[in-house]
């Protein structure tokens, strides 16, 4: 698994002349790289100066981010960096304090439809997967599509079915969440999340919970996901799929982006001390 | 996006488990036996012990039950007892309430569970001693009969749904929902069979059936109070969570006891009515307390992942609650609200204590205070603890096989 090459590896491997032009920028205003493919896509998320307070505690600092449709962000960050919670305020889970949140050209307000028109547009993947346990593998599937989007029953269960064949468990679909493992369960949430169509998915520590045998599965589905031209935030550990998956990088740091920049650019040549400190603890 | 070919994914193919020898039957009963009966010589000093204790009631319960006892106090109120002040000729109505009541368990059974030879064993017990109540000493021959046809009605209905295919989800789903709402209908159904037509009073529940009549009212009505109670307790709007609180608080402040008193003093000034119908607001308001807490414990031990993939998927409030909260806060209730059943079941019996009403066990006191019957108090009560015991036995049975029925989805 590349996950599991050592940090010499991937500085050896990916470092090249790109690599060094790219970081050669002035550092002092945060640079955002997109990937080239990207170039004249249209901005599918943008914050800026996002503040938000857990009493006390604040979880997101100023935190400024565009992100292009199609592209693919994983943010990396220590815990309690505030990465969760900013992928949780993009649909809404938590409400941001300060700042500006617009997902699709729909700014994130008190108000309940714009609210429910995007919470349809976002699908998020959990860490702890979150299936509803009193309700079958396809049950989990169609109820979204059946009650959010009013599609007929037979049409919604078609649509499961072709979601599940797409992540590989076209066979479990009467089971119970509770009779499958880990990594076949996370595989239904990212099925039932694609059941409402959405253009934008999160994914929360998607293999965190997951045996080390189950994680190459999940991440194989996320990367077809990917591929198919999801827009896609990717709160992760996983760096094999930050390195091959990922068009950008942010890293997190007490509630404060970083640093951004392409893998190339992290795995080489962070800029920032506490990137270089976090990614030396964590290859 | 469904037109993109999955990745071929090797997949690790694990040689098959071994299977495991079993040791012959005798050898396990025999293990079984050593090791808990007679694990050492303090264990077999307790297991002899308990065996001679054990013993010892068994037999005086026998000497009693069949030699000692004069039993013709139930026989000769076996009417008295089961229906007191109901009149006669209208008979029909408890009969027909039994065996619908019957053939909706026999349903219930049939879609959720299945009988087993311990069922089928029960239900010959509690028949053979009902038959035999009613066939001793004077011939109620077609009372027999009719809690035969009651019992018959039972199988019926648990033979109609325990054959229809389960794999079919649609037809499995009609099936649910049809017998749900037959549970649900259950109370007032049974109620207008038998109040309507105005022959029977509401007053004219007496005895036995008066106990089956406002347990069920209490707890029924215990549940419709308890949910909402429970989600306005948990509501982010103070006003009603502090309302539903004060509500809660008070109502488990006080035993039932002296709700009953309340029903029977302040209660008819203010809502007045029959006696028994302000008994029966006294049991489902104090019963909805209780309800409402075990509910909005189970509502606390859900994880908040629930409520927040019900966020993501795009769910409402109102949907959220309907389609995942509550479908699992309620399993998870199941226990402690069966346990609340049973203890309503048995406080049935208060209203003797507290107010001019007659049920079984106060049709007991008055079947003792006939002349004849004055020495057999002893049987009269052990007759009534037992019928007590046999529905409390029966209604924690089923919310075993509830449990069951439901764990498939278990995490």
């Amino acid at each position: 698994m590349p996950d599991e090459l050592s940090a010499a590896d991937i500085i050896a491997e990916s470092a090249g002349p790109k690599a060094v032009a790219e970081t050669d920028r002035a550092p002092s205003e945060e640079p955002e790289q997109f990937s080239p493919r990207l170039a004249n896509a249209r901005d599918m998320i943008i914050t800026e100066h996002v503040d938000k307070w857990f009493g006390d505690f604040q979880a997101l600092d100023d935190v400024s981010l565009r992100i292009k449709e199609e592209e693919i962000v994983v943010i990396l960050g220590p815990s309690g960096s505030g990465k969760s919670t900013y992928i949780r305020c993009l649909n809404r889970l938590e409400e941001h304090d300060a700042g500006r949140i617009v997902i699709d050209d729909i700014e994130l307000n008190e108000d309940v439809r714009a609210l429910q028109a995007i919470r349809s547009e976002v699908g998020m993947v959990f860490q702890q997967f979150n299936l509803f346990p009193h309700l079958s593998v396809l049950s989990n599937i169609t109820l979204g599509p059946q009650k959010v989007r009013h599609m007929p029953k037979l049409e919604a269960e078609a649509l499961a079915m072709q979601l599940l064949e797409r992540v590989g468990i076209p066979e479990q679909a009467d089971k119970f969440p509770a009779q499958l493992s880990g990594g076949q369960q996370q595989r239904v949430a990212i099925a039932r999340a694609l059941a409402m169509q959405p253009k934008i998915m999160l994914f929360d520590e998607p293999t965190s919970a997951l045996d080390p045998e189950m994680i190459k599965e999940v991440l194989d589905v996320m990367q077809e996901l990917a591929e198919s031209g999801m827009t896609m935030i990717v709160v992760t550990h996983e760096m094999g799929f930050a390195r091959e998956v990922a068009d950008r990088l942010v890293f997190f740091d007490e509630g404060a982006l970083v640093e951004q920049g392409t893998p190339e650019h992290f795995f080489t040549n962070p800029r920032e001390e506490r990137t270089k400190l976090f990614l030396s603890q964590i290859l | 996006m469904a037109n993109m070919p999955a990745a071929p994914r090797e997949r690790i193919v694990l040689p098959p488990h071994r299977q495991r020898a079993r040791r012959p039957r005798s050898v396990r009963a025999r293990e079984w036996v050593r090791k808990n009966l007679f694990p050492s010589w303090r264990g077999t000093l307790l297991t002899a012990l308990a065996a001679g204790v054990l013993g010892a009631v068994v037999v005086g319960l026998i000497a009693f039950v069949f030699f000692g006892a004069n039993w013709e106090v139930i026989t000769h109120n076996r009417w008295l007892l089961f229906a007191g002040g109901f009149p006669r000729e209208e008979a029909w109505r408890l009969w027909f309430s039994i065996a619908l009541v019957f053939a909706l368990i026999g349903l219930a059974y049939g879609t959720w569970s299945s009988l087993g030879r311990r069922d089928h064993l029960f239900v010959l017990l509690v028949g053979g001693f009902v038959i035999f109540l009613m066939a001793h000493g004077g011939a109620a021959v077609w009372s027999s009969i009719y809690f035969l046809i009651a019992v018959g009605c039972m199988y019926i209905g648990y033979l109609l749904t325990y054959r229809l295919p389960r794999a079919t989800s649609s037809m499995r789903t009609l099936q649910v929902r049809l017998v749900g709402a037959l549970l649900i209908l259950a109370l007032p159904i049974v109620l207008v069979v038998l109040l309507a037509g105005g022959n029977v009073g509401i007053r004219d529940l007496d005895g036995f059936v008066l106990n089956l009549i406002l347990a069920p009212v209490g707890i029924v009505g215990g549940i419709l109070i308890g949910i909402p109670l429970a989600l306005g307790r948990a509501s982010s709007l103070k006003s009603i969570a502090w309302t539903c609180t004060a509500y809660i608080e008070i109502v488990r402040g006080a035993p039932l006891l002296g709700w009953l008193f309340v029903a029977l003093f302040i209660l008819d000034d203010i809502i007045g009515g029959d006696l028994i119908i302000r008994a029966m607001v006294v049991m489902a308001v104090f019963t909805g307390a209780y309800m409402a807490e075990y509910i909005r414990g189970a509502l606390q031990a859900l994880p908040r992942g629930q409520y927040e993939a019900g966020q993501a998927v795009g769910l409402s409030q109102y949907q959220r609650m309907r389609l995942i909260i509550m479908p699992q806060a309620l399993r998870i209730s199941i226990p402690p609200m069966v346990g609340q059943a049973i203890s309503i079941w048995k406080d049935t019996t208060l209203v003797t204590v507290i107010l001019p009403l007659r049920e079984l066990k106060g049709n007991a006191d008055s079947a003792i205070s006939q002349f004849e019957f004055t020495p057999d108090r002893i049987e009269a009560y052990v007759f009534v603890a037992v019928i007590f015991w046999i529905v409390a036995f029966m209604m924690s049975r089923v919310s075993q096989r509830v449990e069951r029925a439901q764990g498939v989805g278990e995490r």
